[in-house]
């Protein structure tokens, strides 16, 4: 008997700790499940794989990852939001969630998330086979309208960045005659410039680089206001036209995201180990090589510059008749 | 100088050689378990190794990789379950063998020929690197699709007993393939509105279920027979049967290297396409094909891990992945600060040379390892039934989960199990729905950007094939595989074989009507 | 195509079935696009949905002409009992994975099977059953982080709460 109380005081121990309020306190008991959009090896793939072990160091839990891909990362975002909003299901994801609803790919994006770090920001790039007739963006210009039809871009799909960086060009421009030749994504199509079996492809920075560096690609233009740290030399599409500003600065993203509802010292704590994550001078190296904009945002930040940018990019897309419905169907007022 | 010293990095690092051991002896087993991937193991290696140096995160990710590759034929010789796609060839041969008892000489073979064809492939890497990526780069659309029509005509080599359902198999394959959002329009094919439809069907659950639980039950009907003692004293292979099929394994590692090297094809293709070519020259097998032929270990084992070098050849030359594990193996090179592309080659050639001795040395623990624990894995087929079947289907359960964490793989890879059963009472070939499945993409994707390339115009798109050498060279290359297979022909080489064998009686007829036909 | 065997037990029902799916497909590829254009994305599902039906046609053709296997019958050879049953057993397992949870389903499963087909003790079957239960969870939970659905069991804080134990930081 005289063990009783000791019982006793165990079990009530066991009880307060399993059920007591300070639980979200302890916030997290057991790993965390991070979903990727994009297929492994893809650079959403290694940016959430980079950042990750910081954070798991910060937050002292295990971050499993897993890549979910289909449906233009619809099926992954559907899993995680329609999954508990405990803090323990993570959606690692890129921009293409914002697009969802014009595109008619789904019901659900951004909207029914927290977003909780939204870590850096693509830029977009013009590049050409370096044997095509032409060696600068005007000029390319004056070939396709000169040879219609005849000069094959590449594309991965309305609304992926080539769509985009073709609509913003068709819309200073007016209509491009030209041919799109249609791949899964830009690395199989930035393999297709190399070997000749398309002639321009706008794609994100990143994965240009090493190839304009090599000599593999000529790069025509730099889709932004200013000429890019990597790539000093190539000139902004601004300079060619000063009517793509109002659309600049504009590129894919990274964020990291929880479902909606998730407790809030579950949402501050993954904020804060995010962004010691993010800052990590290996992460920041890691960013600059691959031609990324370090940004590093959370909480309302965050959320108004995603706001901006599904109004510019679904109303872009909306003038140039790509999307299935309107962004006025889902409240997105023109910018 | 600098390059040897570079090459000899992991022999005269401990650690290294040691990580590039421990991740061979993994992939060894990550390989032979269907559902564990070696794709999956290399990407959760991405975080593990974050804080590590680079090359220690290469030289366990090169082990797995090479050891991966190579597992998979374990569990296709034992058990008929395919560990990996790239292995789907080597249970045609490799199970009867193991049914007559001979698995542990199967496994000699396959083990020493893997070895074999991982030298090619690195050998080629080495030496031909730059000329092969160049060689990689000037197909064109239209020539990925003729190389997928290539492909699609093994089904004359799997189809088993009718050509017909081997057709159809072969058709359904191809449509499993197409399910799904289509990732170049996002146009849906096959979904029915459904949202699990979406994402199509995992092929990897398909594989599994066809292969895994559709043989653990037809293992159910006898399931009182003792299971066959396995002789494993005849493991390595004598000198003779080696040299007996140097030539054939030369040609089919080649085969690999290339098929690997070009980006958006790999060992599984590779592998299958190597089986078909040994099919067509080989004239007399010492048993039939698919009854236990050496050959068709040879060349499938030979060509999948020839294929590795290869997949590194794009990688390490242009910063483009060869198949999906050097797709990630990029992604790890930028994250330990390296920036891979056509300049890695320039500015740090002693990554390459690093890396092409990592795979020098995980070929050498492959056979080792290859070589030695056989007698624990032989125990597996000598397990009692009761335990194995249910077993194999746990694992099958827990596999097509694993792919991507979701229950509808689980049911497709249960439907596929259940439909794969009365396929094979009924006579249907498996083989041919997962070519079809592997090749979907291949055949689709490129047929259309082929057409669209030439504006939806046929007659340019004919002019096109005949116009360009390689595209000619692969469109004669079908039309002879595929008249090949047709009566008249077949009947014609009959008969040319029968006249030889009258003025040479020493050299018996080959059975040319039935091999090619069945 | 050389010796045709006889028909089994159900084979011409089987394909009926094949023809008539493969119909359905064909119909519903042509749905994706239409006859719109040799590079629509219904281009390549019609084509191989069409030559389904052919290859079915052709085998149905040659199945009815072929006759039957008198010595074989649907329930001995075709669909023995035991195989219904652990098509049975597979589904129910399929269905109480994601509530029940990945560790007392695949027990469960496991023991029923083992004993069904050995004929051993029940507490024999659930041993075998307990151990490759651990072996498997072990190398697919543990080395290779992959996720099974946790269910009733919080796996997840109880794998949580060893890692802290053997790291010290409990």
């Amino acid at each position: 008997m005289k063990f009783a109380p000791f019982v006793a005081a165990a079990i009530a121990a066991t009880l307060a700790l399993s059920a007591s309020p300070s639980q979200a306190q302890q916030y997290p008991t057991k790993e965390i499940q991070g979903v990727i959009q994009w297929g492994a090896g893809g650079s959403t793939d290694t940016v959430m794989r980079a950042v990750s072990p910081k954070a798991e160091d910060v937050l002292d839990q295990s971050i499993v990852l897993q890549n979910i891909t289909g449906g233009v990362g619809a099926i992954a975002l559907n899993k995680v939001a329609s999954g508990k909003a405990d803090g323990y299901t993570l959606l690692m994801g890129a921009e293409n969630p914002l697009l969802y609803k014009v595109m008619g790919l789904g019901t659900k994006d951004y909207s029914d998330f927290v977003p909780i770090d939204i870590l850096a920001r693509g830029t977009g790039i013009l590049v050409a086979r370096p044997d095509a007739p032409f060696d600068d963006y005007k000029s390319m210009i004056a070939y396709v309208k000169a040879h219609p039809d005849e000069v094959k871009f590449g594309s991965t799909g309305p609304g992926g960045l080539p769509s985009v960086v073709t609509a913003m060009i068709e819309s200073v421009e007016g209509k491009l005659p030209v041919t799109f030749v249609p791949y899964d994504g830009d690395g199989s199509a930035l393999t297709a410039l190399q070997s000749k079996a398309i002639d321009v492809m706008p794609a994100v920075l990143g994965a240009a680089i090493e190839g304009i560096k090599a000599g593999k690609m000529k790069p025509l233009a730099i889709i932004a206001k200013e000429p890019a740290d990597q790539l000093p030399q190539v000139k902004p599409i601004t300079d060619a036209n000063q009517k793509f500003a109002k659309f600049l600065p504009w590129g894919p993203f990274f964020g990291i995201f929880a479902p909606k509802g998730t407790p809030k010292e579950a949402v501050a704590k993954l904020q804060d180990a995010f962004k010691q994550a993010a800052n990590a001078d290996s992460f920041k190296t890691l960013m600059k090589n691959r031609g990324f904009t370090l940004m590093n945002i959370n909480g309302d930040e965050a959320q108004d510059f995603m706001t901006k940018w599904q109004q510019n990019t679904t109303w872009l897309l909306q003038d140039a008749g790509l999307t299935k419905a309107s962004p006025e169907t889902f409240g997105i007022p023109k910018p | 100088m600098a390059t040897l010293a570079a090459f000899f990095t992991v022999f005269t690092h401990p650690e290294l050689f040691a990580l590039v051991a421990l991740g061979t002896f993994a992939g060894v087993y990550v390989g032979a378990i269907p559902g564990l991937s070696v794709t999956m193991a290399v990407s959760i290696l991405i975080s593990f190794t974050f804080s590590w140096d680079v090359m220690p995160a290469i030289a366990l990710m090169i082990g797995i990789y090479m050891g991966g590759v190579y597992g998979g034929s374990r569990t296709a010789i034992l058990l008929n379950i395919p560990g990996a796609p790239a292995a789907i060839a080597t249970a045609i041969d490799g199970y009867p063998m193991a049914k007559r008892g001979q698995a542990g000489e199967a496994i000699g073979i396959t083990t020493t020929m893997s070895f074999f064809g991982g030298f090619v492939g690195i050998i080629v890497l080495a030496v031909a690197a730059p000329f092969v990526s160049n060689f990689a780069l000037t197909f064109q659309p239209r020539d990925y699709m003729l190389l997928a029509v290539l492909g699609l005509l093994l089904v004359g080599s799997l189809a088993g007993e009718s050509l017909v359902k081997g057709i159809f198999c072969g058709a359904l394959g191809l449509m499993l393939g197409t399910v799904g959002m289509d990732p170049l329009t996002f146009t849906q094919r096959f979904t029915f509105d459904l949202p699990l439809l979406q994402s199509g069907i995992s092929f990897i659950a398909v594989m599994i279920g066809l292969f895994g639980v559709s043989e653990a039950l037809s293992q159910l009907h006898h399931i009182d027979k003792t299971p066959v003692r396995q002789a494993i004293s005849r493991i390595v292979p004598s000198f003779a049967t080696i040299r007996k099929h140097l030539p054939l394994s030369l040609q089919t590692s080649a085969l690999g290297v290339l098929i690997g090297a070009l980006p958006g094809t790999g060992g599984d293709i590779a592998a299958l396409m190597a089986y078909d070519h040994a099919k067509r020259v080989t004239r007399n097998p010492e048993r039939a094909f698919g009854d236990g032929a050496i050959e068709g270990l040879v060349a499938p084992e030979t060509a999948n891990n020839a294929a590795v070098g290869g997949a590194f050849i794009p990688m390490m030359t242009l910063g483009i992945p060869g198949d999906a594990v050097t797709a990630i193996m990029i992604g790890a090179l930028f994250i330990h600060g390296l920036n891979p592309g056509p300049m890695l080659m320039v500015e740090k050639p002693d990554m390459f040379w690093f890396i092409v001795g990592g795979l020098v040395l995980a070929n050498f623990c492959m056979l080792l390892f290859g070589l030695t624990g056989i007698k624990l894995f032989v125990k597996i087929v000598e397990m009692p039934r009761a335990v194995l079947v249910p077993l194999i289907m746990l694992l099958s359960i827990v596999g097509a989960y694993a792919v991507n964490n979701s229950i509808t793989d689980v049911y497709w890879m249960l439907g596929f199990g259940v439909f794969g059963y009365f396929l094979k009472l009924y006579g249907y070939p498996l083989g041919p729905i997962i070519l079809g499945v592997i090749l979907s993409r291949l055949l689709d994707d490129n047929w259309r950007r082929a057409i669209i390339s030439e504006r939806g115009s046929l007659p340019d798109f004919f002019l096109g094939l005949v116009s360009s050498p390689l595209s000619l060279t692969l469109f004669l290359a079908v039309l002879f595989i595929f008249f090949s297979q047709t009566p008249p022909w077949k009947r014609w080489r009959g008969r040319r074989e029968a006249l030889r064998a009258k003025a040479d009686p020493a050299r018996p007829a080959a059975a040319t009507g039935s091999e090619g036909g069945r | 195509m050389t010796g045709r065997r006889a028909r089994r037990p159900g084979e011409t029902v089987f394909t009926v079935v094949l023809l008539l799916v493969s119909l359905y497909l064909l119909w519903s590829a042509y749905g994706i696009a239409g006859f719109e254009s040799l590079s629509s994305p219904g281009a390549i599902p019609l084509a191989t949905t069409a030559a389904m039906v052919v290859t079915a046609a052709l085998v149905l053709l040659k199945t009815a002409q072929t006759p039957a296997n008198r010595e074989e019958t649907l329930k001995h050879d075709i669909l023995p009992p035991m195989i219904a049953i652990f098509a049975g057993l597979l589904i129910g397992y399929a269905l109480l994975l994601e509530p029940l949870g990945f560790l007392p389903t695949s027990f469960l499963f496991l023991t029923v099977a083992i004993r069904l087909l050995s004929k051993r003790s029940i507490i024999h079957a659930a041993l075998i059953a307990l151990f490759s239960l651990i072996l498997v969870y072990v190398l697919f939970r543990i080395v290779f982080t992959v996720l099974v659905p946790p269910g009733i069991v919080p796996e997840g804080e109880i794998l949580a709460w060893i890692r802290h134990l053997v790291s010290g930081k409990a």
